[in-house]
């Protein structure tokens, strides 16, 4: 082997694991996004398209926190805890009065939704992209050869693990996650046995929110991104093929889902010599028809049986 | 009642022609026919979407793709091969009636939610596809596709036969007394002739759409699409072939959607990506909800809904008692939003149910027996 063919071996080693970084870095954010998709799936088997956007506005409340000259952090934590209760308010005023079972009702509400959160966004904060405060150290932790991972993607990957142990420990360990529970597996049963039905799915929006928020504040943290009112257009596609593709009611499939997506954006498209580089959504929109066609319980989805 | 309803549409039409706005307090709003040709292209492109959503129940939100589809194949043939636009037709309806077919395909096995996430995936990725380097030759790329003839490098003109008097028909308005000062004075100019020759042509190709499928509705195709709607199971046990039923509507909703798409590029003059993009075919479905899901009628209100209330809401610039920002930003989609949201909670069967509630309500039809 001539010194040649070594070093451009060696290049294309450090490309690869370049792309495989990109790969953490976007499946990680499409991740948080996509566990909050699952939370509300789990809750009412129904999946809220202004969940990007509700994501969205969380992260500019969190910015113009930080503004006002709250630190970062206690920032995120408002901005959260805010999104949660806006949640809240949202499902009780124009979700519960519907029967679950009729999709069409509520994708319109939801879209409604969509529409009304990004206007009032774009009317507050204007269409102009805004620079997030940085929520993590900058600069690089890993160098090898000359593909860089940065602390930016080891946080988010870290954050993503932590918010889904804490969703865990919070599903299993307390009581109201155990009522979250039993109204996902059987509704009229747990009803029968007691638990508020409405309380428990608000419960679940706000849950589902807050989770959002966190994800939309670290994807706008991300160094090399801005924060506009259209951020989660694009990602919002990306998260709903990840939830999909992760099984749409499972917690630990939205992190499978999120980082499969993530490995086919930023890996698989780009060595495909025939798919130009601006298809991603493309290869994610065909992953997604793949998935809900052969196997809509995704990776780790249970199966729903239909009874006539 | 249709006959005066055209009668109606046709002053409106002479009306406006030339007069370009109207003004209320500060603020000037557009009411020319630019807009009403607009409304029709939205009009017959929703009544696909009630084709598919509202009599077959499949949540399909992926209308803005072959809207898409059906503008960029006519500006393509009238740009590079000059055709004249309604013959585009010929090539649009087949076309977008086989693409809507094969991408119905997926609908056989996924249903409910799983449909609306693909559909809207297909709507997000149409700017993308248009935009892609290897069909720059035909579509434009990001800058969109101009309908001005490649060769003489002229638009496509609508002009009205000569035996049409349309000149006559405006100055003999123009003589009634008291309202004849709303319909302009002298001769009409050639772009007015044109304009208005182009809204009777797209009023006639959208009325024939909204005929052919109300007899769809009430035929045999139609009770089976509905009965798919009501039951599957149900359906399928009464003889109805789901998978044909299915598809077949999902092509007539998408041929639908080419057509106005035909008309909106030939209107507009170019068609240009962002025109396709997913928040239009949101915005279809806010049209199909405020008309009314699963009405006729519901597809014109729409249409005139999605026309005209972006536009109203662009053109106020001032109310006194609301602060500047409100109106200057995203005020329509932000209309739209909460009317999508009002009206799905409600009056969930949008304008044209609530109407004809009303309507029942003061006219009520007693049967004879009662009577005597």
């Amino acid at each position: 082997m001539t010194p040649y063919d070594e070093r451009t071996w060696g290049a294309d080693m450090d490309l690869f694991l370049q792309r495989l970084f990109d790969a953490l870095t976007n499946g990680s954010t499409y991740a948080l996004i996509a566990v909050a998709m699952v939370l509300i799936f789990k809750a009412t088997t129904l999946i809220n398209f202004a969940q990007g956007e509700q994501a969205m506005l969380g992260a500019f409340i969190v910015l113009q926190l930080w503004k006002w000259g709250i630190p970062m952090w206690g920032a995120v934590v408002i901005g959260m805890v805010f999104s949660g209760i806006l949640a809240a308010c949202l499902e009780r005023t124009f979700i519960r009065k519907f029967d679950p079972a009729d999709h069409l009702p509520l994708v319109i509400i939801t879209l409604g939704l969509f529409l009304v959160i990004n206007a009032v966004a774009a009317i507050i904060w204007r269409f102009d992209p805004l620079s997030f405060p940085q929520l993590f150290p900058s600069g690089r932790a890993v160098t090898i050869g000359n593909a860089r991972l940065s602390w930016y993607s080891i946080f988010a990957f870290g954050s993503c693990l932590l918010v889904l142990f804490v969703l865990q420990t919070l599903l299993t360990k307390t009581k109201i996650g155990l009522a979250f529970r039993a109204v996902s597996s059987n509704l009229e049963s747990s009803r029968l046995c007691g638990i508020k039905i409405g309380q428990t799915l608000q419960f679940g929006w706000a849950l589902a929110a807050a989770a959002g928020t966190l994800g939309a504040s670290i994807y706008a943290a991300n160094p090399v991104l801005q924060i506009e009112p259209t951020i989660m257009l694009r990602a919002l596609i990306f998260s709903i093929t990840a939830a999909a593709l992760g099984g749409l009611d499972s917690l630990w499939g939205a992190l499978i889902g999120g980082l499969t997506i993530g490995f086919v954006q930023s890996v698989v498209v780009q060595y495909i010599p025939f798919i130009p580089n601006e298809m991603t959504l493309a290869a994610a929109v065909v992953v997604l028809l793949i998935v809900l066609t052969f196997r809509p319980s995704g990776f780790l989805g249970t199966k729903t049986v239909e009874r006539v | 009642m249709w006959v005066s309803l055209v009668l109606f549409f046709l002053l409106v039409a002479f009306a406006y022609v030339d007069v370009g706005s109207i003004a209320i307090g500060s603020n000037k709003y557009n009411l020319s026919l630019i807009r009403l040709n607009k409304a029709i292209a939205y009009s017959v492109a929703i009544l696909g979407l009630q084709v598919v959503v509202g009599y077959t129940g499949q949540i399909a939100l992926g209308q803005s793709f072959f809207f898409g589809t059906g503008a960029y194949i006519s500006a393509w043939l009238v740009a590079d091969y000059s055709w004249p636009f309604l013959l585009t037709l010929v090539i649009v309806i087949p076309s977008c009636f086989l693409i809507g077919m094969i991408l119905g395909l997926p609908a056989l096995r996924i249903r409910g939610l799983y449909l609306a996430l693909l559909t809207l995936g297909l709507a997000a990725l149409f700017p993308t596809i248009v935009k892609l380097d290897s069909l720059y030759k035909y579509t434009g790329g990001a800058g969109g596709k101009l309908t001005t003839n490649k060769i003489t490098g002229s638009q496509y003109k609508f002009a009205p036969p000569s035996w049409l008097p349309l000149d006559e028909i405006a100055q003999a308005l123009q003589k009634i007394p008291l309202l004849g000062g709303y319909f302009g004075d002298g001769p009409l100019s050639n772009r007015e002739e044109s304009r208005m020759w182009k809204f009777i042509l797209f009023s006639l190709v959208a009325s024939l759409c909204f005929w052919l499928i109300s007899n769809l509705i009430k035929s045999k195709p139609g009770r089976a699409m509905r009965a798919v709607r009501d039951n599957e199971t149900s359906a399928a046990v009464s003889g109805v072939n789901l998978a044909m039923t299915k598809t077949i509507s999902f092509g007539i909703a998408s041929a639908l959607g080419g057509i106005g798409g035909m008309i909106y590029v030939a209107e507009v003059g170019i068609a240009s990506p962002d025109d396709f993009s997913s928040l239009v075919a949101i915005y279809l479905i806010v049209g199909l909800v405020v008309g009314g899901v699963g009405t006729l009628s519901g597809a014109v209100i729409g249409g005139l809904v999605y026309a005209l209330i972006p536009d109203w809401a662009s053109s106020t610039q001032s109310i006194s008692f609301v602060p500047q920002r409100w109106l200057q930003g995203p005020t329509g989609s932000l209309i739209l939003g909460l009317l999508l949201i009002v009206l799905t909670l409600f009056m969930p069967g949008g304008i044209s149910t609530a109407a004809k509630k009303v309507k029942n309500r003061f006219v009520t039809i007693q049967s004879r027996a009662n009577e005597e």
